[in-house]
């Protein structure tokens, strides 16, 4: 080995593991905390591990923790399906037709996702109170809908406009209709696109919680990132314990979802379209 | 066999673009016998595919008719029937095949679209008599990501002719593979062409596949026509200096200068190269009374000739052995010229004869002048 690639190899270790410790400490630390029965430890040196912490969480009636759960799964699935669906129809058609301002569309949208969310949370408070949508899955869903869409409709079309318009002409020579050559060939083949999309939109609708806070009163629609923001406000003093059990069990659909869906987000599924 | 004509009437396509309006074809008018192998040639950009996607039903003509047969397919302004309707199918340059198929789902996938979807058994034989027929039964399991490029043609081949469509239509399905596999692959095609009588328009910018593949040629410029007719018209005698140009290989030499009369004999005096026109000729010349003509003649006649009547003397600048021939050239100030000839000529010149009957004339404007 020469000194220029053990330097090099050094500079890549280090940062690795540099970045490795950046990421994963805090986690690590959470899960730590989780699993102590006092969060003084390091002070005191008195310390027992055990599961309590996470039989409270989940057992204690006051805490509604599975409801806030099911508000988050429920507001992040439905808002990642509506997301994806839209977002890649409109993929399509921005990647495939020809209109007149067809190139401005793109960055139409992308300027609405500019908008800092505090800037708009006011409003959509007057007007969901007067919708009567307050603190209703539907006042989380509509907006997350909106503030998601220009990030996957930005996804989907980098996917898109990789996929050949060859394959489409193929296809309609062939003599399937518009509809068949988007499910049966350009669908498949975007495939990734469309998964990373749909993670993205749901991790970030999981972990929202400007919009959450601002437009839910209760544990009827209140997220898991508020709901773990409230355990305090409940209890007078900081439950670190049950803070980080919780955050800990929220944090599980997350790596569940990214383990399942990470083998389909692989590239390659293009080889062999043409030439090459 | 279900051969259709096709008959195209003053077609034009224009596309609107944000630097203006582009003019790609110029009211074309061509008609395409049945079951003839046609093969479209010109340069790259003059709108061979945009010619071939308005055959094919991928777009709309900004002008002008097309039928197949007696039936109107696409007007500028009425009726206009899709690709599948017209019943033609298509190879591309880029093969498209569908990379999450199999070749055997790749093949059926036409099939698949027919308003009566045959039975399972009945498509999966279909499919493998097609792949059976190209060579590639043997590959039926695997995905395109798999193939070779000449396998990938044929698979591509194979998908345009399962379900016997009236026309085929290839926008330069060759042109991706090296030079032997093309060879074969064109050997190939025609043979499968000609078994299957389906009426073909085929789209090239090589010459030499134009004129091996075709019945008969169209060769386009800047989206006009220049001239159709069989390879052996268009090289005997191509109707202006683009057409002689562009096809034979080496190209056609040409010598531009004026005339002049000597001695009884007529002269065409070339930027220092000084030519004795053969008698018949230079007779049909003098007839027309022009001032300034464009000869040209191909390689292979000049002829290399030590005695008895000469019309021109080259300086010889570079010989190069090329098989069972010599190609010599002379660098002239208009171009170089090249000569082709059986014996490895000797010396620093290079007395050559012209036959008038391989002459080309082009006047000024650059069209033939018929002698
Ligand atoms: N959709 C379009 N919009 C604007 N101009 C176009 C469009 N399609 C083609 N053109 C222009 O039309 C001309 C002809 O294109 P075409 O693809 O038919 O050429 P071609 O003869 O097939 O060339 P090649 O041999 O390179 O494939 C080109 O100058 C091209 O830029
Ligand atoms: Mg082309």
């Amino acid at each position: 080995m020469t000194r220029e690639t053990m330097i090099k190899n050094f500079l890549i270790f280090s940062t690795g593991l540099f970045l490795l410790a950046f990421t994963l400490g805090p986690f690590i630390w959470m899960l730590w905390i989780s699993l102590a029965d006092r969060a003084d430890f390091l002070v005191t040196g008195k310390v027992e591990y055990s599961f309590s912490n996470y039989y409270q969480v989940l057992s204690a009636h006051s805490l509604h923790f599975l409801d806030y759960l099911t508000n988050s799964l429920i507001i992040s699935t439905i808002t990642a399906v509506v997301v994806t669906f839209f977002s890649s129809m409109a993929a399509y058609a921005v990647s495939r037709m020809r209109f007149p301002g067809r190139s401005f569309v793109p960055l139409l949208i992308l300027a609405m996702s500019m908008f800092p969310q505090i800037s708009i949370v006011g409003y959509l408070f007057e007007m969901f109170s007067k919708a009567g949508l307050i603190n209703s899955h539907m006042a989380l869903i509509l907006p997350y809908i909106a503030w998601t869409i220009p990030i996957a409709l930005w996804i989907n079309m980098s996917y898109f406009t990789q996929i050949p318009l060859d394959l489409d002409k193929a296809a309609l020579v062939d003599g399937a209709g518009r509809m068949k050559v988007l499910y049966k060939i350009i669908f498949p083949l975007a495939l990734p696109g469309i998964f990373s999309s749909a993670l993205l939109v749901f991790i970030a609708c999981f972990n929202e919680f400007l919009f959450a806070i601002m437009l839910t009163i209760d544990y009827t629609a209140q997220t898991l990132p508020v709901g773990i923001a409230l355990f305090q406000g409940l209890h007078g003093e900081i439950p670190w314990g049950n803070l980080m059990a919780a955050s800990a069990l929220a944090s599980v659909p997350l790596v569940i979802l990214t383990l399942i869906f990470q083998r389909y987000i692989v590239a390659g599924l293009m080889g062999g379209a043409v030439k090459g | 066999m279900n051969a259709t004509k096709i008959t195209i009437k003053n077609l034009a396509k224009s596309f609107i673009t944000f630097r203006g309006r582009v003019d790609v074809l110029k009211g074309i008018d061509l008609e395409i016998e049945p079951g003839e192998f046609f093969v479209l040639l010109g340069p790259s950009g003059c709108g061979k595919s945009t010619l071939l996607n308005l055959l094919a039903g991928l777009e709309k003509p900004s002008s002008g008719e097309l039928y197949f047969d007696q039936e109107l397919v696409a007007s500028a302004t009425g009726k206009f029937s899709g690709p599948f309707e017209r019943d033609i199918s298509m190879v591309f340059q880029s093969y498209a095949l569908y990379p999450h198929m199999t070749v055997e789902e790749n093949i059926a996938f036409p099939l698949t679209n027919l308003p009566q979807v045959p039975a399972p058994e009945v498509m999966s034989a279909k499919v493998r008599e097609t792949a059976a027929l190209l060579q590639i039964d043997h590959l039926l399991d695997r995905k395109p990501a798999e193939l070779s490029g000449g396998q990938r043609q044929r698979v591509a081949i194979g998908r345009a002719i399962v379900r016997n469509p009236k026309v085929c239509l290839m926008d330069e399905p060759l042109s991706n593979l090296d030079a032997k596999l093309r060879n074969e692959m064109r050997a190939h095609l025609k043979d499968l062409q000609k078994k299957l009588g389906v009426t073909s328009v085929y789209v090239t910018h090589d010459q030499l596949e134009a004129m091996t593949l075709g019945h008969r040629i169209a060769i386009m410029n800047n989206g006009v026509l220049q001239q159709v007719g069989t390879p052996v018209e268009i090289y005997r005698a191509p109707i202006n200096q683009f057409v002689a140009k562009f096809i034979g290989s080496p190209t056609m030499n040409m010598l531009t200068g004026a005339l002049l009369e000597e001695n009884s004999a007529l002269y065409l005096q070339a930027d220092g190269l000084r030519i004795k026109l053969p008698e018949a000729t230079a007779a049909s010349l003098r007839a027309k009374n022009l001032k300034q003509i464009t000869l040209g003649v191909r390689p292979e006649r000049l002829y290399v000739k030590s005695e008895g009547e000469q019309n021109l003397t080259l300086p010889v600048s570079v010989i190069e052995n090329v098989g069972p021939e010599f190609l010599v050239y002379s660098f002239h100030k208009q171009g170089q010229i090249v000569v082709r000839t059986p014996e490895e000529p000797t010396g620093d010149n290079l007395n050559l004869a012209l036959d008038a009957e391989h002459l080309h004339l082009f006047d000024e404007q650059g069209n033939r002048i018929s002698c």
